[in-house]
Formats: C-alpha cells, sequence, structure tokens
C-alpha cells in the first residue's frame, strides 16, 4: 500500500511540457517518467508547427474543465460568427480525439481528408466556409471508437497542427476536451513559441460546473495561458410555448467567479431549442434563426472577442 | 488502429503502436502479470457487485446519476454502498454528495473512504487536493497510477455495491479501469447519454469500446428527455431525439434500455447543495424514473448473483 499523498500546488503540476520532464523530483515514481525522460528536449517538429501557426493571425482555445457545457457548440457558432459577422478567415481544429463532435456540427460527415503536397487539405463546412480538422473524419464508421492512451492523443494533436495545410487564416479555434490533460498540455506546448491569444472558458450556471472552471483558470495560470474572458452556456430556456424564461441548470456563479478572478463575461447564451435543431440537423443557426437571442449572443461575443484579440 | 494495452504482449510491438510516441517505452519494459491486479481483484472479491458508469460524452449526468443511484440502493439499511470518482481532472462527486472539504484517512488496512452516510461512502482525488481549485494537470500514466491507486489502496470494506463513476472517453482512465479489474468479474456498466444525436456519436463508440473490453453492458440510461416547463407545464425537448434519441440507438447497438430521465432543475439545484433529490423532491417524476431504472440495475445485479451461484453450485447470501 502507497502513503496517502495529500496533493499540493507542487504534486499537482506535471512538469512534462518543461525541461525538467521525467527529471524533477515531483516525477520519482510517475509512471510516465521513462517516457518523458526520452522525450524532453528539443523537439524537430516544432519548427515546422512554428511555420505553420505564424500563418494564422489569432490562436483561441476553447476549454472548460467540466463535460457538456457546450464547447464544440460554442467553438461552432463562434466560428459561423467570426466568419459571416467578422469576415475573419476562420478553421478549427477538434482537439477531443476520444469524442468528436466538429464533424456533426459543421456538416462535414463523411468528407474524407486528402493528401495534398503541402499537407492534409482540411474539410470545408458548407456553413460560413469554415476549415475543419477532427479525428472524426478519419474514422470508418460513427460507431468506431478511438481508444488511445495520453501520448497517441498527443502525437495526433502534433500531427493536426504540423500536418494540416490551414494557410492564411484570421482565427483557429481550437475545441479541447473537458479537463486538464494530455490534450491541454499538448496544445499549449506546441503553440507556445507562435503566443496564442488565450483561452475561452466555457461554463454553465450552476455550481458543479463552476467549480471546475476554477481549476481550468488555475491550469491557465500555471501554464500561461492568458483568460480571454468566460461564455456562460445554457443560461436559461426561453419556453417556446409561453416564451416563459427558465432555469435549467440553476445557479448565480458565473458573475461571482468572474468578479473574485478580474475575469471579463464576454456574453450569456441562453438555450434555444431551434438552434440546437439546426445543429443537429446541418442547417446554419445564423442564417435561418439570426433574431435567436442565442443567435444574438454569439454574435455579441464575437465582436467582443474581436475587440479582445486586437487590442492585445 | 487502438492501443493493444500497455501491458500485453503487443505493447510496442502491434501495427496501432507504429508512429505512437510511448512506442519505445512499451517494446522495452519487461512484460509479465502486474502484481498490483492480484491485490486489486483480491479487495474487489470482497465487494459483491460493481458497476461502472459510462458515457462517451461529457456533461450527460454521469456523476449525477451514479450519486442517485447510490443514494436509491443506500436507502436499504441493510446494504452497503461504495462510490469511487476516477475523473482525476474534473472530480465532481464529492460536491453531488455534500462532502466536500474533507479528509481522507489512512489505517493499516488501507485508505478509508469519506462516509457520506452510514451505509454510503466515497472516494476522491477530490478529498487529495490541498485546495478545491486547483488543477490536477496530469498525463495519463500518472492518472492511470493514481486510479491504481485507489483500486489497490482503499479500504472498503465488505460492502454490497462499488459504483464507478469515469470521465467522459475511452482513454487512460477507461483502459485503466478495463485492465485493472479484468480480473474481478465486474457485473456491467452503466451507459448515460443524453438524446441529441451529437451525444450518441460519443455513446455508440464508448460502446463499441465496452465490447472491445469484454465488459458486459447492463444498459443505457438517456437523461434529460425532456423539460417540464414550470410555469406553464409544456414539455420542451431542450436536447432533441432527431434521430431517435437514446432508446432507438440501444436498439441499433443492440443494448438492453433502462429507461429516460426528465430534466428538473431542481436536480441541479439538489447536486450544488449536496442533497439527494430522490429524498428532497419524492414527487418528481423524475424521482420515479429514477427508481424504475434502478430496480431494473438491481434485478440484473440479482440474476446475474443466482446465474454464477447456479453455474458454481455454491450457496452465497445475497
Amino acid at each position: 500500500m502507497d502513503s496517502l499523498e495529500i496533493l499540493d500546488e507542487k504534486l499537482t503540476e506535471c512538469p512534462a511540457n518543461s525541461e525538467d520532464a521525467g527529471r524533477s523530483s515531483v516525477c520519482e515514481g510517475c509512471p510516465g517518467q521513462t517516457l518523458c525522460r526520452m522525450q524532453g528536449g528539443a523537439d524537430p517538429d516544432q519548427e515546422i508547427i512554428d511555420v505553420r501557426m505564424g500563418a494564422i493571425k489569432h490562436k483561441v482555445l476553447i476549454l472548460s474543465g467540466k463535460g457538456g457545457v457546450g464547447k464544440s457548440t460554442v467553438a461552432y457558432l463562434l466560428s459561423l460568427a467570426l466568419a459571416r459577422c467578422q469576415s475573419s478567415k476562420v478553421g478549427v481544429v477538434d482537439l477531443d480525439i476520444c469524442g468528436p463532435s466538429i464533424p456533426k456540427l459543421f456538416n462535414v460527415e463523411n468528407q474524407p481528408i486528402v493528401q495534398s503536397p503541402y499537407g492534409w487539405k482540411p474539410l470545408v463546412s458548407p456553413n460560413e466556409d469554415v476549415k475543419v480538422m477532427s479525428v472524426g473524419s478519419m474514422l470508418d464508421s460513427d460507431t468506431t471508437s478511438v481508444i488511445f492512451r495520453g501520448p497517441r492523443k498527443t502525437g495526433l494533436i502534433k500531427r493536426f497542427l504540423k500536418d494540416t495545410f490551414w494557410g492564411k487564416l484570421d482565427f483557429l479555434i481550437c475545441d479541447t476536451p473537458p479537463g486538464t490533460s494530455d490534450e491541454h498540455m499538448a496544445i499549449v506546448k506546441l503553440l507556445k513559441n507562435v503566443k496564442p491569444d488565450g483561452a475561452i472558458l466555457v461554463t454553465t450556471p450552476q455550481e458543479v460546473a463552476v467549480a471546475t472552471i476554477k481549476k481550468e483558470i488555475s491550469f491557465c495560470r500555471k501554464m500561461g495561458v492568458a483568460v480571454l474572458g468566460l461564455v456562460e452556456n445554457m443560461s436559461g430556456l426561453v419556453c417556446p410555448c409561453c416564451k416563459e424564461t427558465s432555469e435549467v441548470f440553476p445557479g448565480r456563479g458565473v458573475v461571482s467567479l468572474a468578479e473574485s478572478h478580474n475575469i471579463p463575461i464576454l456574453g450569456s447564451l441562453p438555450m434555444d431549442p431551434k438552434v440546437t435543431e439546426c445543429c443537429e440537423n446541418d442547417r446554419n443557426p445564423l442564417e435561418n434563426y439570426p433574431e435567436s437571442p442565442t443567435v444574438q449572443g454569439i454574435m455579441e461575443i464575437s465582436s467582443r472577442l474581436i475587440g479582445l484579440v486586437n487590442n492585445g | 488502429m487502438n492501443c493493444p494495452g500497455t501491458g500485453s504482449d503487443q505493447a510496442g510491438k502491434s501495427t496501432a503502436c507504429q508512429g505512437c510516441p510511448n512506442q519505445n517505452v512499451c517494446a522495452t519494459k519487461p512484460k509479465g502479470p502486474d502484481p498490483d491486479v492480484g491485490d486489486i481483484t483480491e479487495k474487489m472479491s470482497k465487494i459483491k457487485h460493481k458497476l461502472i458508469i459510462l458515457s462517451g460524452k461529457g456533461g450527460v449526468g454521469k456523476s449525477t446519476f451514479t450519486a442517485h443511484l447510490a443514494h436509491g440502493l443506500s436507502s436499504d439499511n441493510d446494504k452497503q454502498i461504495g462510490v469511487l470518482d476516477v475523473d482525476i481532472c474534473g472530480p465532481s462527486l464529492p460536491k453531488i454528495f455534500g462532502v466536500e472539504g474533507e479528509q481522507v484517512h489512512q489505517s493499516g488496512s488501507g485508505w478509508s473512504p469519506v462516509y457520506v452516510d452510514d451505509n454510503l461512502s466515497l472516494m476522491s482525488v477530490g478529498f487529495l487536493l490541498s485546495k478545491a481549485d486547483e488543477a490536477v494537470i496530469w498525463r495519463g500514466p500518472k492518472k492511470n497510477g493514481m486510479i491504481k491507486q485507489f483500486l489497490r489502496d482503499v479500504d472498503w470494506g465488505e460492502i454490497d455495491y462499488l459504483l464507478i463513476d469515469t470521465p467522459p472517453g475511452t482513454s487512460d482512465e477507461h483502459l485503466s479501469i478495463a485492465q485493472y479489474l479484468k480480473e474481478s468479474d465486474v457485473d456491467g456498466a452503466i451507459v448515460i447519454t443524453t438524446p441529441q444525436e451529437v451525444a450518441l456519436l460519443d455513446v455508440r463508440k464508448e460502446i463499441t469500446f465496452c465490447r472491445k473490453v469484454d465488459l458486459p453492458i447492463i444498459g443505457v440510461v438517456e437523461n434529460m428527455s425532456s423539460f417540464v416547463c414550470p410555469k406553464c407545464k409544456v414539455s420542451t425537448q431542450i436536447f432533441p431525439a432527431s434521430t431517435g434519441g437514446g432508446q432507438k440507438m440501444a436498439e441499433d447497438m443492440n443494448v438492453p434500455f433502462l429507461g429516460s430521465l426528465p430534466l428538473d432543475p431542481r436536480i441541479g439545484k439538489c447536486c450544488d447543495e449536496g442533497k439527494s433529490f430522490l429524498t428532497e423532491v419524492p414527487d418528481s417524476p423524475a424521482t420515479q424514473a429514477y427508481k424504475q431504472i434502478m430496480s431494473k440495475i438491481v434485478e440484473y445485479c440479482t440474476k446475474r448473483n443466482e446465474n454464477r451461484e447456479s453455474d458454481s453450485g455454491e450457496m452465497k447470501t445475497n
């Protein structure tokens, strides 16, 4: 039996991204120590990634500690809004290797990824011409599971950045899975030389979700990623029958979190069943329901984001 | 394409290993049975039923379901229930059970879980953090190490049910649970989904994962099926079942469908306050739905026990 160890700040942070990878005292006893020692040091692929990413003006991570708060949906709606309303050239990279939602949302299911002389050609969504890359587009069928351990997920994420012919873009939106693990450490490490603009943190109102956002803020602080702001998703539901707004996930934590951590709230997005239906049925919600409060909300968030990244 | 398992004979040598950054480590490390698996199997042998709650998708209500299943099972005071939270990066269960800030203690027989009630205990990484807001930024191998410690070193005692709550996905945590418990006769997995296709896409993958690692599937639960407007009482599908929802998906994937749970905003409120929704709002349709699903799960476990007894010819008390 191992001794019970309280995990203080030192022990909760794996130095895998640093020169100490595998060599720090924290690494003693870690099952990944050998791997980190072998992989530590300069990465020859980094130069190629720096060139590819250097052609992209703004790199924004969409993060949340909690699953199911709508990161992918926010990534989708935000990229549509940036492309449509801000006339930006946008790409979206799906870093959720085990549960890739992006191909479905962007209506690029069943499209194969093609190799060109310049690299993998990202798929282009018929919704606003957004470029998309996801492992979902590499699978035989939608029941195929991707059972990768951390190193293999990290390897694939690297290829998404190194081998994809993104071209010149205004924005690369990086959709992430929930948590603070391999995928998150990988993207921060791979983008470190090209200085990503920062992260948008998505949460829902209830405390269980807000509690994990605090961990995500802690992650950003430890990894040197700027927090651009918070998006409160599923802030309420407008009943299609009586038009009254009801709380589905009650809670007031987002406002106090924003105040206590001095983070701007970029916007709140209520749930609109019409927008959800668009996402399910390959229709562009910005085109079909421009008057929806959710669509209005994401358009405001996109213009706030433009303001932040251009002033930063 | 899938990882053969870091402990398998093919580790590092399979075609699936080509290009994996871990390939050299897997190929060169000494093989042989993991001695800890024996310790884990022995510990698990004192637990009558082991259930794993899974979903490919995040935010469908795995932890909420796990907690309420535990509350429901522990309402029988003769039953002892344990809950293990293997979501290392986003441990929700201490909050949902109302035991945030509690301490885990170590004794000669192992780590003592935190008692939520006399007959309901919980272990989570959340109890090991010096600060609740601290992010646990660990790669897969370190997470696996913690999960192994939880399975090997927590002294549950002789309990009737151990419920294992997992994070979303089909990665390190899930492979580790499957690997470490492969000789522990896990009763099965309960797979949670919400009705919309974006969720079902991930959940189908989870069912495929269960089949690949020979984990029996008890059934699918569809959560957040509908929302009843508290003002006009009209039911709305927040997450539309555009492709038939959880029930159709279960039929297509040839797994049992255990039932649907409506979305009652009081569930989220109870989770935030660390209370049992089943006790706080006993007349909600959601409470009735939970109870019906629970009874199907108990029936499955009881039948499985009876089949095992008749196969082995031994008498066991249940």
